[in-house]
């Protein structure tokens, strides 16, 4: 089990907030009728600031929501994209559901852990290879169903998607992370950093909304629809109405 | 089931009600009501885990699955009952009729137990454990569940008096619910997801809420302990006697268990028109200090020769206490008799009469706190006989009042059970709570309430204000709503003007006030007339019709009882040090509690005699001539008035102790002394009360009029103090309870930032408050009071402001900025 890093807030760490933050915060709760539905957003802001979710990021969106640090505590550990250990510049996650697993998800993640770990033990699921925050440092994790099934195996570094990996394509990508190239997405906006997307999952895109705007459907994703389009082949319409079937007799 | 089905046209339907059957069982339901409470008004058990009647609906745990048919067509899945409302023409079948909801219970029972240690012959809650006995009556014999259990570290304290163990936890979120909805304390909460899915508290932050006993409670299962109770007993082995509680004045029934002589816990009992199901941690845990090694079991009388207490029979100390009270009374000037607010009714009149008949005196007083004459003539004119029955304020009305002002009186920490209720009239939107004092304290933002701010002081002027001021006009156009309450608390004694103040909005609004003491006794002593200007029943002592009343009663002679209005409080006591009086009969009193300590402790010194009647040594007994070791409130009956005015009788929980109450001890001095009260037993006090009945004299008291003064200023160089006590505290029926002392407030100054800046007080760090007696440094912390005014508990930790600074609620202070790293 993970748990929180265990020393409590200090004033240093509430410092880490500062001013620019505050105001981002701020913008945050200004987008919602009551301030509390603002925590989700709210908890990506104070990991874009370190890379994780900690006690002085709790305490401080408890603060600015008038909540109870239990009640964001509640909400931190329940999403699994609130780290509760500091990340490192990329964030790869490896997808292990069933069908990635079946065509190489395994492999792969079984290779970035060997790879990435150190003293011959491999790294473990949301740990850190490197100085988090450092560049070239990776958090690896193995995810749940990444939504892109016809394209497994696939893997993301910081939720951007990389289709039809191997282990040993994995394998080459995180090594260009690791010496500090940012090798393009499959699809989607081109790579950043972990904070950087941890900002943008807050709402903030400092000008560069266009990132995340680029087509993110792959072909294979659309080829179904493409063939019906060019044959003409529709579902059939629906009835207007709709007869029940029967009750069932009492007994 | 072997009911014959009635024939439906038999049962009529009213408007805003449902038909529906519940195992063949015709039955009209209101709208809204969820089936699991259908089913119980039928008499229709479904087991439940997280369903409570006094929570909002979860269906959390699924235990209670039923079968639904809806216009005939059957829902695909079972249902849980505790969510799903009643509707026309529904069908259900529960667990008694339905192989499939039964079989459901039993599967989702199973996998409540997959991860529980099933650990009952080690838990609390075995034997009492809802978890247990549904397991029993709705469970399968065995698991299918062969592999290891999911584990984890056990107990964990979540605050000094809560532990919790997650693995017997079936995240049925009672606590949560509780905390939130209920206290408003959301300290606790779900943590975590899937397996590791556990209740747990933010780190650093513990569950510091004042209810937070009642979570262990309604705990179904052995997950909440307390720490004072954990392996002290089984649930078996108790003998439960239904109590009230001797806190506060709000009177909550209690249940308390016990074994071989000895009080183990106590628990919230039921009584919808007060407490509901809850209790304060006070009220829970706060019983040890009768069970103290220095509990007073002999009494004790001061040798002559070496100027010592010295344990001594009752016979002889009953002699030396009536010899000596006698001869005070007859040669010295008099016996004043100081009560305290700790008493039952039966025992308060026996104060009272004990001081008419045998001490021949109107020098009796219950009111061990601040207090003024315009309080008396307040209580005299507007509190005194006001109960449920003859339309005084009721808890309930308080749910239902379109507003609620609170004047001079913190409810969390002087009432918790009155702010439950206001918070819970508030959470419906039905009630608009407003309080008249100097910050937004907790209970303020938990009842959803709007400050109405003022210098300590100036309450009186800010209700003036209320009248006149657009500022205010919302308050009082609220207050003008029918069944609006104004609720006044005990530091308005210490307020010139505001009784009065408080009766001219009650008037101008139509709004009704009620009177809410922080002490359990007080209501009672005042209706059985311990104070010096009634007598029982309200009855005024200037009024010759009630006198002679109260003396045919008593069999005295005509013209027994004094015309004249006695001394109060402070007035026997500044007679008494200036040698006035030549003797002071005194009950549950701490000097440290009163206005002027000082003055108490000289009065008592200097009095001739001074008998005590105790339950622990305190700064009285240390004094006195004469000890008097009464009863606690466990080992006696009796009853107290609430603030209501609600009778809240309990009897005797443990019995054959030997330990008298103070009416017992009080008619056996007065026989000593050739008067007979005829209160030997509480039974006996209350049917001598009872006697009395109404009184037939149609004269009222007059209400105080006194006008209100101008918000009072500090000037340059002193600040205001403004000051209540908190809930837990170093008050004395706290002691020998580490557990709950953890859990109280931590005691800090609190003052607004412009007034830390002028006095160059830095947040956070010490600050200095004193006054020309002492004074008491605690950490700044600024809050939205008025400029110029310095918030302190009152008897908190070292802030112990009647002690060591003799200064109470509106007095001047100064105020300096300790040096960091200094000691004062």
């Amino acid at each position: 089990m993970t748990t929180f890093d265990e020393r409590p807030a200090t004033a240093a760490e509430t410092e880490v907030f500062g001013q620019d933050t505050v105001d981002r915060a701020r913008a945050i709760i200004a987008r919602y009728p009551r301030s509390r539905s603002a925590l989700l957003p709210m908890l990506h802001l104070v990991q874009s600031v370190q890379g994780h979710v900690s006690q002085a990021g709790i305490a401080f969106c408890a603060q600015q929501l008038d909540l109870s640090n239990a009640e964001v505590s509640a909400v931190a550990t329940f999403y699994t994209m609130y780290k509760r250990k500091p990340c490192g510049e990329h964030l790869v996650s490896v997808c292990t559901n069933t069908l990635c697993a079946a065509l190489g998800g395994d492999d792969i993640y079984a290779k970035l852990r060997e790879h990435l770990g150190s003293d011959g033990k491999p790294l473990g699921h949301e740990e850190t290879s490197g100085t988090p925050g450092e560049p070239g440092s990776i958090t690896l994790e193995h995810a749940e169903c990444l939504a892109a099934c016809d394209l497994g195996p696939v893997l993301q570094v910081n939720y951007e998607y990389y289709d039809n990996q191997t282990a040993s394509s994995a394998l080459e990508l995180v090594k260009a992370l690791q010496s500090g190239q940012k090798p393009a997405p499959t699809r989607g906006a081109p790579l950043s950093d972990f904070r950087k997307v941890e900002l943008q999952l807050a709402g903030f895109f400092e000008d560069n909304e266009s990132d995340v705007d680029g087509p993110s459907a792959a072909a294979e994703t659309v080829r179904g629809a493409k063939i019906a389009n060019e044959k003409g082949w529709t579902a059939p319409r629906e009835p207007d109405s709709v007869e029940f079937p029967a009750l069932p007799e009492k007994k | 089931m072997t009911v014959a089905p009635e024939k439906s046209a038999e049962l009529v339907v009213p408007e805003g009600h449902v038909k529906l059957t519940i195992d063949g069982l015709e039955v009209v339901a209101p709208k809204g009501e969820l089936l699991i409470r259908t089913a119980e008004r039928l008499g229709i058990v479904i087991p439940r885990f997280c369903d409570h009647p006094l929570l909002d609906p979860a269906g959390a745990c699924r235990q209670c699955l039923v079968e639904v048919e809806m216009g005939g067509r059957p829902m695909p899945k079972p249902q849980a009952s505790c969510t799903m409302t009643v509707a026309e023409g529904m069908v259900v079948k529960t667990q008694h009729t339905s192989p499939v909801a039964d079989k459901a219970q039993q599967g989702v029972m199973e996998l409540l137990l997959i991860n529980h240690p099933l650990d009952c012959p080690i838990c609390d809650k075995g034997g009492e454990c809802p978890l247990q006995n549904q397991a029993l009556a709705h469970g399968r014999a065995d698991s299918r569940f062969h592999e290891t259990k999911r584990t984890f570290p056990k107990p964990i304290p979540i605050s000094t008096q809560v532990l919790l163990d997650r693995e017997r936890c079936v995240l049925c979120q009672r606590c949560t619910r509780f905390s939130s909805q209920i206290a408003g304390d959301p300290f606790i909460e779900l943590l975590e997801r899937g397996a590791q899915q556990q209740i747990g508290i933010a780190q650093e932050k513990p569950f510091q809420s004042y209810f937070s006993g009642n979570t262990i409670q309604i705990c179904p299962v052995g997950a909440l302990t307390s720490a004072a109770y954990r392996f002290r007993s089984r649930p078996f082995d108790l003998v439960s006697t239904p109590s009230v509680c001797e806190h506060c004045s709000s009177g909550c029934a209690e249940r308390t268990d016990w074994r071989r002589g000895k009080v183990m816990r106590k628990l919230a009992g039921e009584d919808p028109e007060v407490n509901e199901e809850w209790i304060c941690d006070k009220g829970r845990f706060a019983f040890r200090y009768a069970t103290a090694a220095d509990r007073l079991l002999r009494p004790m009388v001061r040798d002559a020769d070496s100027g010592q207490l010295r344990e001594s029979s009752w016979t002889e100390a009953l002699r030396v206490a009536a010899e000596g009270l006698a001869k005070a009374r007859d040669e010295a000037g008099g016996v004043g008799v100081l009560a305290g607010g700790r008493l039952t009714v039966e025992d308060a009149y026996a104060y009272g009469k004990f001081a008419r008949v045998a001490l021949r005196t109107n020098d009796v007083d219950f009111r061990a706190r601040p207090h003024s004459a315009e309080e008396l003539e307040f209580l005299a004119a507007s509190v005194v006989g006001t109960s449920p029955e003859s339309g005084g304020v009721t808890f309930r009305q308080l749910e239902s009042a379109p507003a609620v002002l609170c004047v001079a009186f913190e409810p969390e920490e002087e009432a918790p059970i009155v702010f439950l209720r206001l918070r819970k009239a508030a959470r419906k939107g039905r009630t608009k709570v407003f309080h008249l004092g100097q910050w937004t304290s907790p209970a303020v933002d938990k009842t959803f309430g709007t400050l109405l701010p003022c210098v300590p002081g100036g309450e009186p002027a800010a209700i003036e204000g209320l009248f006149f001021n657009s500022g205010t006009a919302e308050a009082f156009e609220a207050l003008s709503g029918s069944g609006s309450v104004i609720l006044v608390g005990e530091r308005a004694a210490e307020v010139p003007g505001l009784f009065s103040s408080v009766l001219r909005l009650a008037e101008r609004t139509g709004a009704k006030a009620a009177w809410i003491p922080r002490r359990a006794g007080e209501r009672g002593a005042l209706d059985a007339g311990v104070l010096p200007n009634l007598l029982p029943g309200g009855r005024q002592v200037t009024d010759g019709t009630a006198r002679a009343e109260v003396e045919q009663a008593w069999g005295l002679a005509a013209g027994a009882l004094s015309a004249e209005p006695g001394r109060d409080t402070d007035a026997i006591l500044g007679a008494a040090a200036a040698g006035e009086l030549g003797g002071l009969l005194v009950g549950g009193v701490d000097p440290y509690d009163l206005a002027d300590p000082e003055l108490a402790l000289r009065a008592i010194e200097r009095a001739g005699f001074v008998v005590s009647l105790e339950l622990r040594p305190s700064a009285v007994t240390e004094r006195a001539d004469v000890v008097l070791p009464i009863a606690p409130s466990t080992e006696k009956s009796g009853s107290y008035l609430n603030w209501e005015g609600r009778r809240r009788e309990f009897g005797t929980t443990l019995d054959g102790t030997g330990a008298l109450p103070d009416c017992r001890v009080l008619d056996t001095l007065a026989v000593e002394m050739d008067a007979d009260l005829f209160t030997q037993t509480p039974a006996a006090a209350r049917a001598n009360l009872e006697r009395l009945g109404a009184t037939a004299s149609t004269r009222r008291a007059e209400p105080p009029a006194v006008p209100a003064p101008p918000a009072p200023g500090a000037g340059e160089d002193g600040v205001l103090l403004a000051t209540w006590h908190q809930l837990i505290d170093n008050g004395s029926l706290q002691d020998e309870e580490p557990n709950l002392a953890g859990t109280a407030r931590t005691p800090v100054a609190r003052l607004s930032a412009a007034t830390a800046e002028q006095f160059g007080v830095v947040a956070g760090e010490q600050v200095t408050v004193a006054t020309e007696r002492g004074s008491v440094t605690l950490t700044a912390e600024p809050a939205d009071l008025p400029d110029g005014v310095v918030w302190l508990p009152l008897n908190s930790g070292v802030s112990r402001l009647r002690r060591e600074l003799g200064a109470g609620h509106g007095a001047t202070v100064s105020l300096r900025p300790q040096a960091r790293g200094g000691n004062s």
